[in-house]
């Protein structure tokens, strides 16, 4: 199990999601979603960069990736509902465990978009 | 064939003249990364000298110009972010995370940096006399050098640098030995700035090269960041040489939780606290403090909590603790465990001897907590600087009070408490130069100045925030009266 048991570890698990989605989609052709994906990404690796606070780090328990894998392979409209279900399951179950709040509000906006298009 | 590192100087990368080099290795893996030259007298010599040259020019620079610097400066390294927090963990051994941090909280530093030309400013009283003005201005006053530690390579040269040349100073920065790769890429990006020659320079190296920039006669003051024993050598050998001088210490810092705090969540960051960056960062907590009935839960949750943590290679994102610095350190903090089993202490969890699989041979300590712990006991009284947490039982608030205030050392302590009259006493009572209220690693931000007390700092202005303009920085006195 990959366990997503810190702040990095579930910011950088983030931020290869959105990556994978971004070629994702690319590959089935939807360039706007790629996009999004793609601006996503940006904007997780800026909040990881900017909000890494040493007074804050702790560890975070119950998080493993194996429990988000969407399936990557199926790009159908069904199987690109199911691939935003378990991205929007990610964030929604993550976004509480971080302690930062810009973070946090982060992954939470990420919850919300995924989730619109599940 | 690994690189052998150069020294920066007078704006370029030139051999050190040393005829030894020290090996820089990746204490995980135990890689041969790099040799650091062990720079000589005219090593450092021809640093000084370079940046004495650099100065006039630089000083008559215009400080809104030399802040321009600091912020095309933070513009390189937040795009090598990651880069310079993968160099930190491979030199190092932190995690990925505290090596983030770290890279973080030295922009802060250029951040601050770019703040001088608001903040660097005299004062101006008309009429002391009739007719007569006296104005206070402000003015740099030459060449600045750092000795820096192995604890955070990359911070805490910031701390200094960015401040001090913002205020018109030049500067020689001599890194550990130990981690020199950090400042090696750091310099290359001030490279990348264009600054004048001899503005920035870098000497590797140890010992001589660290007495060669205190008893240089053009260096006028020297920031340090280490031991206390060497850091009392720093500061008398200093002032032995008319410079200043700002050295910071070592630590053994003190963690009291009341009966009264939220176990669960103290527990969460005091793991920070003690086991973060390996405990080896002079805010450490070190001992912690049990208050009356918070004892018993407490020590539970601290090894419950401790014995979760997975220790490995700080670039596996899901590594919480790695490695010590070296075998060297890992031995002597495995024979103070003993030291402190022998005198009594009970280690309800042990670290010695932690396997780490696929980095069998790296300097890995795991999380040790040692119970019953006593005021005389070595585990007490000396840093560990190491992932150790001693535990103490006071029978109430005023007890843990003088149980912390015994300390020689007084560089930072936290309580843990729902209490505001416990938490108002501790800051007020406590002689610590920064405090922890519920938190556990009470990191001054750039702005502020890093406190420190006792044995913990010599000197009388602390590195960063305003001390720092007053340390990188002369007043002089201008009455003036026109006839």
């Amino acid at each position: 199990m990959t366990a997503l048991n810190s702040f990095g570890a579930v910011l950088t698990y983030a931020i290869e999601l959105e990556t994978r989605l971004r070629d994702y989609y690319q590959a089935a052709g939807n360039a706007d979603r790629a996009k999004e994906a793609d601006a996503r990404r940006a904007r997780l690796e800026r909040v990881r960069r900017e909000n890494v606070v040493e007074i804050t780090l702790e560890a975070i328990d119950g998080l493993n990736a194996e429990d988000f894998t969407p399936n990557l392979e199926d790009t159908s409209a069904e199987g690109q509902r199911a691939v935003e279900a378990a991205a929007a399951r990610f964030y929604t179950t993550a976004a509480p465990k971080i302690n930062v709040r810009e973070a946090r509000s982060a992954l939470e906006r990420c919850a919300k978009q995924h989730a619109a298009l599940a | 064939m690994v690189e052998r590192l150069k020294n920066f100087i007078g704006g370029q990368w030139v051999e050190s003249s040393a005829a030894s080099t020290i090996p820089v290795h990746n204490p995980a893996t135990c890689e041969l990364l790099a040799e650091c030259p062990d720079s000589t007298r005219a090593d450092v010599d021809a640093a000084v000298r370079a940046a004495s040259a650099a100065y006039d020019d630089w000083r008559r620079t215009p400080v809104l110009s030399r802040a321009q610097y600091m912020y095309r400066f933070k513009a390189l390294l937040e795009d090598r972010f990651e880069d310079l927090a993968n160099t930190v963990v491979r030199e190092n051994g932190k995690t990925k995370d505290e090596a983030r941090g770290e890279v973080r909280r030295g922009i802060e530093s250029v951040d601050f940096a770019a703040s001088v030309p608001t903040i660097m400013r005299g004062y101006k009283v008309e009429d002391i006399s009739s007719g007569i003005d006296e104005t206070a201005e402000r003015q740099p006053l030459g060449v600045f050098a750092a000795i820096t530690p192995f604890n955070f390579p990359m911070m805490v040269p910031l701390w200094f640098l960015p401040t001090a040349i913002t205020c018109g100073n030049t500067y020689v920065v001599k890194p550990s030995p130990q981690t020199p790769l950090s400042m090696q890429l750091v310099y290359e990006l001030l490279e990348e700035l264009d600054l004048p020659e001899g503005v920035v320079n870098l000497v590797h190296g140890g010992r001589e090269a660290s007495m060669a920039v205190m008893e240089h006669p053009d260096v006028v003051g020297v920031s340090f960041v280490g031991s206390t024993p060497v850091a009392k050598i720093v500061y008398e050998t200093c002032a032995k040489h008319g410079k200043r001088v700002q050295a910071q210490g070592g630590a053994k810092n003190y963690i009291a939780v009341m009966p009264d705090a939220n176990i669960e969540a103290s527990v969460a960051n005091i793991m920070g606290s003690a086991f973060g960056c390996a405990g080896q960062r002079c805010l450490a907590g070190s001992v912690v403090v049990a208050v009356g009935d918070a004892y018993e839960p407490l020590r539970n949750e601290l090894v419950k909590r401790a014995g979760m943590l997975r220790v490995g290679y700080g670039l596996n994102e899901s590594t919480q603790m790695g490695t010590v610095i070296s075998a060297a350190a890992k031995e002597r903090i495995n024979s103070l465990i003993e030291q402190g089993v022998t005198e009594g202490a009970q280690p309800v969890l042990d670290g010695r001897g932690i396997r780490v699989d696929g980095f069998e041979d790296g300097s890995f300590v795991g999380p040790t907590i040692l119970d019953g712990v006593e005021p005389d006991m070595t585990v007490a009284k000396e840093e560990i600087f190491g992932p150790v947490l001693s535990i103490m039982h006071a029978p109430d608030f005023d007890s843990a009070v003088d149980m912390i205030n015994q300390s020689r050392y007084g560089n930072a302590a936290s309580i843990f408490t729902s209490s505001g009259k416990y938490a108002r006493e501790f800051k007020y009572r406590v002689r610590a130069g920064n405090i922890g209220i519920n938190v556990g690693v009470a990191a001054a931000t750039a702005s502020f100045p890093f406190g420190g007390q006792k044995e913990s700092f010599f000197g009388d202005l602390h590195g960063q925030g305003p001390d720092s303009i007053e340390f990188f920085t002369d007043r002089k006195i201008l009455i003036e009266r026109w006839l």
